[in-house]
């Protein structure tokens, strides 16, 4: 909780000046008693109209006091909440941003985003409340308990005597109640992944008709976050109900022996009275009790998620990074490396050395899992190697700065991912501050210009998430323009034209063979693979044969049989 | 001035409300209340059978009402005016005994009205919950292009926990609220008439600065709500496409759009929040002002012996206890408030309209499978573009598999999704056995066909329950056959834990091509009669796709498959080929008539050799 509420820090002005004028309001209303009881005994017993007129006067002008504090603390707490939990959500969610994609795997995206939503909105309500009622409770509890002690000390021990007991009990239900709560979390977690993953599945879940049988898996996961949460609040719901108790009981007590002490003359009525009224506040505080209690147990198991995160241990993304350079030659060294994703056991990548000069173009084959994504994934320090090193331009990747190294390279994934946001938007991914003209240019490269075009708003034609309304082609293409926008050095296509039609795909290549860059370009395609100046083929991890196409066609024999594969039409009778 | 702007833009927020649109408020309150009446019925309709527990509840809310007026009344009226002040002491430990059965019962009965309390609000979530997800799977494919996940996400949790605990708390607390305003104000009433209705003063006060306020909360929490579900939008949407904000570096341009989402809401939450938080204050001034009254009144009442000094404390009390229900009220009436927005907005998903099975005719129908497509045209909603699919017409016997291809764009994906109903075409008719599938429910027409998506999706469960997906009753043995069809049986084993692996969201452990070998085996495990392969290979590596080449071939034998493919063996292999241009079918027949025809596929197959 420390860490989480850190954050709290800045506002350390504005939660005094909050918590003074709740101490004020606080002030007013423990005086109340106290003037009861000044108005019956001086007054009424002592048959004096003014002293009740005058006190009655001092009572609306405490009132007075009070309200204008307690509206005055509504501006304070909900400015002291409000900018808390922007700034934590600000530290969460940029922590998420530095995270290694290793993290994500620790991670499940959906346990980050309720974290980011549910989790923080929870601390924020607790922050919000102490500053406004929740210390009130306490307090108004503690110097009720004070006040009875100054009216009537020997009274006032019958009241507290049990209040060791119901602390014991409180401390012991706040314990259980976090660990109650943090489990509840945690099946919100799995309730939330089940719907961003039906989401996302929706084309699937409906061709295989697996509607119902997704429900019933939905029932199961809703139905024990509904039995972990009605086990979290029924065990938080027995605190009230005995507090009232035990207060009602030193309520009795005080009554009992209060009448023994009026009959021996160590009391006045009016003090009785003021005790009386003194323990009634407080088992009305009491009740605050079990909400405050619940709400502390839940904030407290989301902190605890929150600082998950904020704490985790990520060495890599800590850039032991140099000057923030620019790359401007992009020469690539693959030194001995080896990768093993972490977490598991089998290595992908196992010591593989090649080298590319700048300008050049590598074309990767190999196998369906063989390690080619994973190959390109160290590039651009997505994961770094587990041994040897990969260079470019002379040095280790990891001592450039990330963000340096990585605007020196363009990035197309196999799976074209697109952003909620118009073309254009997307486009400017590769470089913020684009002209127009650039994206256009860039588009034009991309061959998707003239389709973009097509569209009556151009440009500004806008893409649903995850680009659901392009054809998967036409998401290839403008995830390559985004790329091309940046002019980089080092540009890698991931299998990026596989849904490309060949015509399309052959003015691609030529537009790509003007481009200033080191390529590397993994593909099942012969046809790609032949326009590289190299061809790396890997199997099971380790390269297989390097050199150009023609020699692998004398040397390798797992490049003769994937070309025969392609090349069997190409001898067609028809053609 | 500087004060003024003080007070206008407190730390610097800018206001939401206008003067004008509190004015427009009149005229809505109507329909306004209509809304609610009819989300409230709607939520009352979910308690369901737990309608009589929940009567129970209430009876019990009664009893700990009744029981929380009886013990001051006791302690004031009885045991302080007959025992204490004349000083009495006989009969005053029967009066104490009588207030512990009154307090046990008091504490038993909270307990119980909670227990059960919880047990039938977090049901009524549940329903909700299952509810709107069932619905989700019966909403048309389109309904989801058009929204965000993150924001249909947050109607699942933010919004459904918004109504959780409103119904957890609020619903005992406003019962026993009125209850106990009632019952106070008639034990006042008995006891001074005068001193009462001198309390009763702050009545008309509260009910005027109450609507004040809620006048603003009401908007500003719909605000709130508004500010979260499109943050959360923004936030599912870059986690999920971490990769792609790395490549590029946008770390900081997904940071700046997040503070302004974000900033969004910190100000919708600070004035939302301010104005709730006036409610308890004013209520609290109100009720200090009132026992100030009683204080004063009641003692110079007191003075002329009109009233007692039991009844003064009673009052001094009771004041407290009438206007402490009136705060409750209005406090939860913020949470109330908050709650119904949240319910609209769920019920506001589950008003869309499912698709529908209309005119359906021939309910059970096992295929043969020949496919027609009649002049059918299609363009995607809401999209200003020109026709998608543009008068295609073409027929499939059974058994045939015809190619799709074309340039990227051209319509080919379209074909399929409508053929598996994923939209309805817009004009036309499509066939399956002369049967036009818009007559057929859609269970029945998916129940017999077998789709492989572009983008192969796998769930976050193990592999044997991936692959299983396609038969559900499939046996061990059944999945081990497929993926080895599949030839993903290899890899598979060489995972940490082999079948029972559990793959993880981004799929980082397996490659883009071993999660189309799993979908292809979800396919082949399915056994359908029509089966429709988009791209389903496209990220194999053209030896391994050799090698399965031969499964799919066993597999499409004897069925009616379409294919979309880039490369020309997959191609080749068709008995049909369609060629499409920008939604337009420009070429159809069989391998050799085209190549006879020398037309576009012709050219297509020559450009493919260079």
């Amino acid at each position: 909780m420390k860490t989480v509420f850190s954050y709290a820090k800045p506002y350390t002005f504005y939660i005094v000046i909050a918590l003074v004028l709740m101490l004020l309001e606080l002030f007013v209303e423990l005086m109340q008693p106290l003037v009861i009881a000044g108005i019956i005994d001086d007054g009424i017993v002592a048959g004096d109209r003014d002293v009740i007129v005058r006190l009655g006067i001092f009572l609306m002008v405490l009132s007075l006091m009070a309200f204008a504090s307690g509206v005055a603390n509504s501006y304070f707490a909900a400015h002291v909440s409000q900018s808390f939990s922007f700034d934590l959500r600000k530290a969460v969610y940029g922590r998420i941003q530095s995270f290694s994609l290793a993290m994500f795997n620790k991670f499940p995206s959906s346990g980050l985003i309720t974290r980011l939503t549910s989790d923080v909105t929870l601390v924020q309500q607790i922050l919000f409340m102490s500053l406004r009622i929740m210390l009130r409770a306490p307090l108004l509890v503690i110097g009720s308990m004070i006040m009875a002690f100054v009216v009537n000390p020997k009274l006032a021990i019958y009241l507290v005597v049990v209040f060791p007991v119901l602390l014991a009990f409180l401390y012991i239900m706040v314990k259980k109640g976090v660990t109650y709560f943090s489990f509840v979390q945690q099946r919100l977690d799995r309730v939330n992944r089940m719907v961003q993953e039906n989401l996302q599945a929706v084309r699937l879940i409906k061709a295989y008709l697996r509607g119902k049988y997704e429900a019933n898996r939905f029932s199961e996961v809703a139905g024990s976050l509904k039995t972990d949460t009605v086990k979290a609040f029924r065990i938080m719901e027995i605190i009230l109900p005995i507090l009232l108790f035990g207060m009602n009981l030193s309520l009795l007590a005080v009554l009992w022996f209060g009448a023994f002490e009026i009959r021996s003359g160590d009391a006045q009525i009016g003090e009785l009275v003021a005790i009386v009224n003194y323990a009634m506040r407080m088992t009305g505080a009491f009740s605050m009790f079990s909400f405050i209690i619940m709400a502390f147990a839940r904030s407290k198991a989301s902190s605890e998620r929150i600082e998950e995160i904020l704490l985790a241990e990520d060495v890599r993304e800590k850039a032991t990074g140099g000057e923030g350079k620019i790359l401007r030659r992009g020469d690539i060294v693959f030194e001995n490396v080896s990768f093993t994703y972490p977490g598991a056991t089998t290595p992908v990548l196992k010591n593989l050395s090649f080298h590319i000069q700048p300008n050049e173009k590598l074309a990767i084959m190999g196998a369906t899992g063989s390690g080619k994504s994973s190959l390109l994934q160290l590039i651009p320090r997505f994961y770094d190697v587990s041994g040897g090193k990969v260079m470019i331009h002379g040095r280790d990747v990891r001592e450039w700065s990330l963000s340096a190294l990585r605007r020196t390279i363009g990035v197309v994934p196999q799976q074209s991912l697109l952003f909620t946001g118009t073309i254009s938007d997307n486009l400017s991914w590769g470089k913020e501050q684009a002209e127009q003209e650039e994206l256009a240019g860039a588009a034009v490269k991309a061959q998707i210009h003239d389709t973009v075009k097509r569209f009556p708003k151009g440009y500004f034609t806008r893409v649903g998430q995850k680009g659901v309304n392009l054809s998967g082609g036409q998401k290839q293409r403008l995830s390559i323009a985004r790329a091309l926008v940046r002019k980089p050095s080092i540009l890698i296509l991931d299998d990026s034209t596989s849904a490309l039609d060949v015509k399309t795909e052959a003015a691609l290549w030529q537009e790509l063979d003007r481009e200033e860059a080191t390529m590397l370009v993994v593909t099942q395609k012969i046809r790609t693979a032949m326009r590289a100046d190299y061809i790396l083929l890997l199997e099971e991890g380790e390269i297989s044969a390097y050199g150009t196409h023609e020699e692998l066609l004398e040397r390798s024999e797992l490049y003769r049989k994937i070309a025969l594969s392609q090349q069997e039409e190409e001898v067609d009778e028809f053609v | 001035m500087n004060l003024f702007d003080a007070i206008r833009r407190p730390f610097g927020y800018e206001p939401i409300i206008k003067k004008e649109d509190l004015k427009k408020d009149p005229d809505k309150k109507t329909e306004r209340a209509d809304n609610w009446k009819s989300t409230l019925t709607r939520i009352w309709k979910l308690v369901d059978e737990q309608r009589l527990l929940l009567i129970v509840v209430l009876a019990l809310v009664f009893v700990s009402s009744a029981l929380a007026l009886l013990g001051p009344y006791l302690v004031g009226r009885v045991l302080i005016d007959q025992y204490i002040i004349p000083q009495q002491f006989g009969g005053m430990g029967v009066v104490i005994l009588w207030l512990v059965v009154i307090y046990i019962g008091h504490s038993v009965a909270l307990y119980l009205q909670n227990y059960w309390m919880v047990g039938i609000a977090q049901q009524v979530i549940y329903r909700m919950r299952t509810r709107l997800f069932s619905h989700f799977q019966k909403l048309p494919v389109s309904f989801f292009d058009k929204r965000q996940h993150g924001e249909l996400m947050s109607r699942m949790t933010n919004d459904v926990e918004n109504v959780s605990a409103t119904l957890n708390t609020s619903f005992i607390q406003v019962f026993s609220s009125i209850l106990t305003l009632t019952g106070t104000a008639v034990v006042m009433f008995l006891l001074s008439p005068l001193l009462t209705l001198l309390t009763f003063i702050i009545i008309p006060l509260m009910y005027v600065s109450v609507q004040w306020i809620t006048k603003r909360t009401g908007r500003l929490y719909k605000e709130q709500q508004r500010a979260v579900g499109d943050l959360n939008g923004m936030i599912e949407e870059t986690i999920s496409g971490q990769k792609i904000v790395k490549a590029f570096s946008q770390e900081p341009r997904v940071m700046d759009e997040f503070l302004v989402k974000s900033e969004r809401l910190k100000r919708a939450g600070f004035w939302a929040w301010t104005y709730a938080g006036f409610i308890p204050k004013v209520m609290n001034f109100l009720n200090n002002g009132s026992f100030a009254i009683v204080a004063g009144v009641g003692g110079i009442l007191a003075l002329n012996g009109a009233v007692s000094i039991g009844v003064i404390v009673i009052f001094t009390e009771y004041s407290r206890q009438f206007t402490r229900p009136l705060n409750d009220l209005a406090n939860q009436f913020n949470t109330v408030l908050s709650a119904i927005a949240g319910a609209e907005r769920v019920f506001a998903i589950m008003d869309e309209t499912e698709e529908k099975d209309d005119l359906v005719i021939n309910a059970e129908k096992e295929f043969e499978g020949r496919v027609e497509f009649d002049n059918v045209s299609f363009k995607y909603e809401g999209a200003e573009e020109e026709w998608t699919i543009r008068d295609v017409s073409f027929e499939v016997k059974v058994g045939q598999t015809a190619a799709l291809v074309g340039a990227t764009g051209a319509g080919k994906t379209t074909i399929m999704q409508l053929l598996a109903r994923f939209y309805d075409a817009n004009e036309g008719e499509i066939r399956i056995d002369g049967t036009p599938i818009s007559s057929m429910p859609r269970e029945t027409l998916r129940r017999q066909i077998a789709f492989v998506l572009q983008d192969p999706f796998l769930f976050e469960t193990s592999v044997y329950d991936n692959i299983r997906y396609g038969k559900l009753d499939a046996t061990e043995e059944e999945i081990i056959e497929a993926a080895k069809k599949a030839n993903a049986h290899e890899f598979i084993l060489k995972l940490p834990n082999g079948y029972d692996t559990v793959l993880k969201g981004d799929g980082s452990m397996i490659s883009q091509g071993q999660k189309q070998l799993l979908s292809i085996a979800r396919a082949l495990i399915a056994d359908p009669v029509i089966l429709l392969l988009d791209e389903a290979t496209s990220s194999i590596d053209t030896v391994t796709e050799l090698k399965i080449q031969e499964a799919l071939e066993r597999l499409m034998a004897g069925r009616t498959s379409f294919v979309i493919a880039h490369r020309l063996n997959t191609v080749r292999q068709a008995d049909l080929v369609f060629v499409m241009e920008m939604g337009k079918l420009v070429e159809a027949g069989t391998q050799e008539e085209l190549l006879e025809k020398d037309g576009l596929y012709a050219n297509m197959l020559a450009d493919a050799k260079l």
